[in-house]
């Protein structure tokens, strides 16, 4: 029999090698999971069908979900833009949180503005200070080698105590509760659709919107392909021509500022004022989502879907099922683990498959080409 | 507060990131970036409670905070080294993994969250020197406060140092991290030998994540770590990849802690959140002090 040799043939067998080994380390991952689950005393089922109610279930966890879906979105963004360039930005934490501030802050001085020119704007300053925060990391690993991981994570945590100092001091609204002023309603974005006591507003359209542009930059613009060939080979980058050094600081700076903004629309669209530890580690959550779609912009959403509906169900397995809201951090670490091990984990998978289909009186001689 | 108050409490808050750096030393002069002492200083600090809980015996405690060190450690060996995945993203994954496994491990295992009862700790220093010389040691401010642990961090310490620089082992370990195909040339196995530093890196993280439960505390808390496996990795920058440099710069970050403490105990109607942060900023501006010639292993992260 002939294999058919259209184009469309093609490219569907170039996605299916390309989906491989995403899927194959998925499987391995979930495997691994609901063996977790299973030793945690829940039938997988039950847990399955308790994260789906809590996630897609109703109108309410489908607006909560949503409403996760941009800060992770945006976070996976900052990260795997950073990633196209060869850096890995762990600080988003510090950059979401110093943005969120400092957009709050904007917004409660109400200044005189039209609301199409005010919500731009602090959305836009609050990208501002992630990129200025993200900045001494890249400076520290331009000028001194260190790596950027490292600084990152420093960066990250001096960044949540300045946060916590600021709104407990100068800049909060003189409770203890450690929070600033709500920001007047002209600044917030409204709800598009409501359900119940949560809506869904523009931010998650935009981070999408964001997210598929990033994409566009990477695979059709000159920049964009630049910015990949720094990446993966700076050495040949730099033979080429590619001043590496600045592309590679603007993408950090860029990242940076996806972080930022993630922070300033969720207090635009979510929280209306700054409170105090206000994000579950959305910034590290970002890295999961990122390296679940190998840093691929344009499937950010699949896994910041994934990743916000587990977040928004960890209440319900809590309430329903008794289990403590920690093993989605398990989850995620272990989809992450099998992520990170995917082109591994696929040759073990060919190599099984081979072995099995083989087996019963298959062809005695070697396979076309390939080693024993 | 004088000297003598200043000095064993920096020993003390220095001694876990200088296990925690050992640990990564090991871990990175074999070749294999360790980004996962903070998940393995967490589950050393929930396997010593676990262990000292089941058992009644803070000893066995220690030896079950090695244990849960070596797990996060023979993953990452697992992951990094068998199935090649990115060093980095698969510390950040152990972390994380770190990080819900003993908030988990805490419900399922003590039923409560956040804090787990109080288990028997560690002797004191001067507890277990009284109970070998009786009467004859005065417990002066020196040794009141400090851990067993810490003269053993240090005699652990010199330790690394000696197998590093004088034993076979050590030579071939560092070789694996500047040249490995020289040195599986040479008849070295670089696989093994990295994975068993990865895994010994683990259990000298482990039994820093011990010191933070059983040895200062006597309960494990969630998140007990707060970053001091990050410090220690820029420990490790800061010392060179070598075992004097990392105490050193172990003992410094100790002293910032304690001077952020001693700083917010002084104005306490600063919020003290202000000091807190006062180490790791401390840290990334030492890092930007050009502190003599800082050289990775050749080979670092590379397979």
């Amino acid at each position: 029999m002939t294999r058919p040799d259209t184009a469309i043939f093609r490219s569907l067998r170039e996605a299916g090698r390309a989906l491989s080994a995403p899927l194959a380390a998925m499987g391995c991952g979930l495997l691994v999971c609901s063996i977790i689950v299973f030793l945690s005393g829940t039938h997988p089922w039950d847990f399955l069908a308790v994260t789906w109610k809590g996630s897609w279930g109703s109108g309410q966890a489908v607006a909560a979900t949503l409403g996760k879906t941009t800060p992770l979105l945006l976070t996976g963004l900052a990260v795997s833009i950073a990633y196209q360039a060869g850096f890995l930005n762990i600080g988003c934490e510090g950059q979401l949180t110093l943005g969120a501030l400092c957009a709050a802050t904007l917004a409660a001085l109400d200044l005189p503005l039209p609301r199409f020119v005010l919500v731009p704007c602090l959305a836009l300053a609050g990208a501002c200070t992630g990129a200025l925060w993200a900045y001494p990391a890249c400076l520290l690993k331009q000028r001194r080698g260190v790596h950027e991981v490292i600084t990152t994570l420093l960066l990250n945590y001096v960044a949540i105590h300045l946060a916590q100092f600021l709104v407990l001091g100068p800049l909060g609204d003189g409770s203890a509760m450690g929070r600033t002023p709500e920001i007047p309603s002209k600044a917030a974005l409204d709800p598009l659709w409501e359900s119940g006591a949560l809506g869904v507003t523009a931010a998650p359209p935009a981070a999408l919107l964001l997210a598929l542009g990033v994409q566009f930059w990477k695979s059709r613009t000159v920049w964009g392909y630049e910015a990949t060939m720094t990446g993966s080979n700076p050495a040949a980058a730099l033979c080429a021509g590619i001043s590496t050094d600045r592309l590679q600081r603007r993408l950090f700076l860029l990242s940076g500022a996806f972080a930022g903004l993630a922070g300033s629309l969720e207090i635009l669209a979510v929280h209306h004022r700054f409170y105090n530890a206000f994000s579950p580690g959305y910034g590290f959550d970002g890295i999961t989502v990122a390296f679940l779609v190998n840093a691929a912009p344009g499937w950010l959403w699949l896994s910041s879907l994934l990743l916000a509906g587990l977040r928004s169900a960890d209440k319900w397995l809590q309430i329903l099922l008794g289990v403590s809201p920690n093993i989605i951090v398990v989850i995620q670490a272990v989809l992450l683990l099998a992520a990170a091990s995917q082109g591994r984990l696929r040759e073990r998978a060919a190599a099984l498959f081979e072995r099995t289909r083989r087996k019963p009186g298959g062809p005695s001689f070697p396979a076309e080409g390939r080693a024993p | 507060m004088t000297a003598s108050h200043f000095i064993p409490l920096t020993l003390i808050k220095a001694t876990p990131i200088l296990l925690a750096c050992l640990g990564g030393l090991l871990s990175e002069l074999s070749g294999v970036v360790n980004f996962a002492l903070e998940g393995m200083l967490l589950m050393g600090a929930f396997g010593a409670v676990w262990a000292s809980f089941v058992t009644g015996s803070p000893w066995i405690g220690l030896l079950g905070g090695m244990a849960g060190g070596m797990l996060v450690g023979l993953l990452h060996a697992g992951a990094s080294l068998s199935l090649r995945a990115n060093q980095i993203v698969s510390s950040i994954a152990l972390n994380l993994l770190a990080a819900g496994g003993t908030g988990m491990f805490l419900n399922q295992l003590f039923e409560v969250y956040g804090t787990s009862p109080a288990v028997p700790g560690l002797p004191t220093l001067a507890q277990s020197l009284s109970a070998f010389f009786p009467s004859s040691m005065p417990a002066g401010p020196w040794v009141r406060g400090l851990s067993l642990m810490v003269p053993m961090a240090l005699t652990l310490g010199i330790a690394v140092a000696a197998l590093l620089k004088w034993s076979r082992w050590g030579l071939d370990l560092r070789a694996c991290g500047e040249n490995p195909y020289a040195a599986a040339g040479a008849g070295i196995p670089v696989l093994r030998r990295r994975f068993t530093a990865v895994v010994a890196g683990g259990a000298l993280s482990g039994l820093g994540g011990a010191y933070l439960s059983i040895g200062e505390l006597s309960q494990f808390v969630e998140q007990m770590s707060h970053g001091r496996g990050y410090l220690a990795i820029a420990a490790l920058i800061l010392g060179r990849w070598h075992p004097v440099g990392a105490l050193g710069a172990a003992v410094f970050f100790g002293f910032c802690e304690v001077l952020s403490e001693w700083l917010a105990v002084r104005w306490p109607r600063f919020p003290h959140q202000g000091f807190l942060c006062l180490p790791y900023l401390l840290c990334v501006l030492v890092l930007f002090c050009p502190l003599g010639k800082r050289r990775p292993p050749s080979a670092l992260g590379k397979l």
